[in-house]
């Protein structure tokens, strides 16, 4: 206790922690020290650096490995080997591999992803067009999962072994055990074909009606979502039912009296969000790679559809520079996973290790 | 005392069948998933050759489509008029293979990737981080995609994309469980008494990462096939005429509304392979680590 009043001194509002109350979620407002924050975050783009130009440079050489050509491909086969150089002229392909990707590494700085091969556009505000679908569904889907996670979890907490518990490990068994393309074909199977509640294809945008955006991803998000809520549960029940055995603070706010949700609610719950942090910072590539497979499924026009057209006719520049995105998207969003962990874990707040 | 009763152990479990067998008639928490994913691989190379299946590939129009319990089709034919259980057999056959293959070469050259970078430190270590962490940093399946595409379908361009991301998997955790090897007084001991790095890290690392590594590779299975499958139903991974469970769940998808078996049979076939590898996993990992 002594570590939090001595820091909260530092901490403008958090001072008003009163003696000896365990901290929990809601009962300070976190504030961030801003040195240890910008220090933290000048050192995660420092380490990004080379990471996003060795993923970069990595998709390039695979997408110069690709047998085949891609203006033949774009020509069709019967195409004359002369149209080909000449396309091939045209599209820059005929220089060598290490020239076009300083090229492109060069426009990257002035936020010039290129030209797609094969319909001309700029690829950057193509993926701009299709990137807000996938963003939603990704949002939904970890929304989705953590909260059922941890509703699942705390029933399983409060009473490790009975009914709610076993409930909730077989379905976070059954959540990680299935492949999001077969839970999308059971859920359409079901909702959509036999009880027609939502539309198994399609996409209708939040522009044009916000009730049909939600019912158009639902069985997609569910689909996403389900596998991650799967890991997540286990974690946050293995770290409930651990502090809930083993740790004095519980002992504690049970011999205060305090009833068997209020201390899983204020005293276990805010230490297990931690971890579960972490949890869903790690799990993001995985989510993020997934929406692939759900958007071609449900034939939702986001990056992941877009990718796999781009990959089908050999369209280099649309793929380097989803594969770009993305990694710099799941790069980000382990970068806010680490200051949400920093707002969460008083210790890491106020500096202190 | 703990460590010199391991120890002790160690030194007096004699043969692997019978580390096996007591592994196995424990608590059923082990044995069941072992059985069903004995069954799996027992129906899947055993039946082929038992009662000779017709061809999964290459059936005639004339029998597409035909209802389970046919003659000489006991679950049917798809619209292509191939043998459904055949189908599933082949499919099955390609699905290990490839997740089987792919944990291997992942716990072969991976754990001795994490075990050096973990065992030597300082600048080799930072170095091989810096490259794995490339690798870890995006959607795997989005970089899985672009190479099997570079590469190519079938089964051994399959098993290579595929092992791009499961050996970085691997030498994370061998690493991490060096690193807590890695200050332990026996290895303190096996250096001062002059063994080189490379025979520390055989005899003294290794042995004592590889319950974790084994488990982590069990539960891996299950991953790399819910990836292949994803791949394959895509149509990258294996391809079209050749079977395996996800392109079997794609092509069945076309007839969903009229035949939904085409899809549920490939579909719980992978289920059940996945939950046995996951649950066999867990199991084990709960037993290792409790000791």
């Amino acid at each position: 206790m002594t570590g939090i009043r001595a820091g909260s001194n530092r901490g403008g509002r958090g001072d008003r922690t009163q003696d000896g109350r365990v901290w929990t979620l809601w009962s300070t407002r976190p504030r961030l020290p801003h040195c240890v924050a910008v220090s933290l975050v000048l050192r995660r783009l420092a380490t990004a650096v080379p990471v996003i130009l060795g993923v970069s440079l990595l998709t390039f050489w695979i997408l110069n490995l690709m047998p085949g050509n891609t203006a033949l491909s774009l020509l069709g086969a019967d195409a004359t080997a002369a149209q080909v150089a000449q396309l091939e002229a045209e599209l820059g392909l005929d220089r060598p591999a290490i020239e076009r990707y300083l090229e492109w590494l060069g426009g990257l700085f002035k936020g010039d992803l290129g030209r797609s091969l094969a319909s001309g556009q700029p690829v950057s505000s193509m993926i701009a067009e299709r990137s807000a679908v996938t963003l939603e569904l990704v949002m939904l889907a970890v929304v989705l999962s953590t909260t059922l996670a941890v509703g699942m979890a705390l029933l399983a907490a409060r009473r490790p072994g009975k009914t709610a518990d076993r409930v909730g490990a077989v379905m976070g068994m059954i959540g990680i055990s299935t492949p999001s393309y077969v839970l999308a074909i059971v859920l359409v199977l079901a909702f959509a074909v036999n009880a027609r509640l939502f539309p198994s294809i399609g996409f209708v945008p939040i522009e044009e009606s916000a009730l049909g955006n939600l019912r158009s991803l639902t069985l997609p998000t569910i689909a996403l979502a389900m596998p991650y809520f799967g890991v997540c549960s286990r974690f946050v029940r293995g770290d409930l039912v651990e502090q809930m055995e083993s740790y004095g603070y519980i002992t504690t706010a049970r011999a205060k009296g305090l009833g068997s949700w209020n201390v899983l609610l204020r005293h276990a719950l805010p230490n297990s969000l931690v971890g579960l942090v972490t949890v869903i910072g790690l799990n993001l590539g995985p989510l993020i790679g997934g929406t692939v497979i759900v958007e071609q499924i449900f034939a939702l026009p986001g990056l992941g559809s877009l990718l796999l057209q781009a990959v089908n006719v050999r369209d280099a520049a649309v793929v380097q520079g989803i594969v770009l995105v993305m990694a710099v998207v799941t790069l980000l969003a382990t970068l806010c996973v680490d200051l949400l962990y920093m707002l969460l874990d008083p210790r890491i707040r106020y500096g202190r290790r | 005392m703990a460590g010199a009763d391991a120890l002790q152990a160690g030194a007096e479990a004699p043969s692997p069948c019978r580390f096996v067998l007591a592994q196995v008639t424990g608590p059923l928490d082990v044995a069941i998933p072992a059985a069903i994913l004995l069954l799996i691989l027992v129906a899947c190379f055993g039946l082929p050759a038992a009662v000779g299946l017709p061809s999964p590939v290459g059936g005639s129009v004339l029998e597409a489509n035909l209802p389970p319990f046919s003659a000489r089709h006991l679950l049917g034919t798809d619209l292509n008029g191939n043998d459904v259980l055949s189908r599933i057999v082949h499919g099955g056959q390609a699905s290990i293979a490839i997740a089987v293959s792919v944990n291997v070469i992942g716990l072969l050259l991976g754990g001795t990737i994490g075990a050096v970078s973990g065992y030597l430190g300082r600048f080799v270590d930072a170095l091989i981080m810096r490259v794995l962490d490339v690798f870890i940093a995006f959607p795997s399946l989005v970089l899985v995609l672009a190479v099997a595409q570079g590469l190519g379908g079938g089964v051994l361009n399959t098993i290579w994309s595929l092992s791009l991301f499961s050996v970085p998997a691997f030498a994370r955790v061998a690493r991490s469980a060096t690193l807590r090897v890695r200050g332990q007084a026996f290895v303190t001991s096996a250096e001062l008494s002059g063994g080189g790095p490379s025979r520390n890290v055989l005899r003294h690392v290794a042995p004592n990462i590889a319950p974790q590594l084994i488990t982590f590779a069990l539960l891996g299975v299950g991953v790399v096939m819910v990836i292949e499958g994803g791949l394959s139903f895509l149509g990258f991974g294996i391809e079209a005429p050749r079977p395996s469970w996800g392109n079997m769940i794609a092509q069945g998808q076309q007839g969903l509304f009229t035949r939904p078996s085409l899809v549920l049979l490939p579909s719980s076939m992978l289920f059940l392979t996945v939950l046995s590898c996951n649950l066999l996993g867990e199991a084990l990992r709960r037993r290792w680590s409790a000791r």
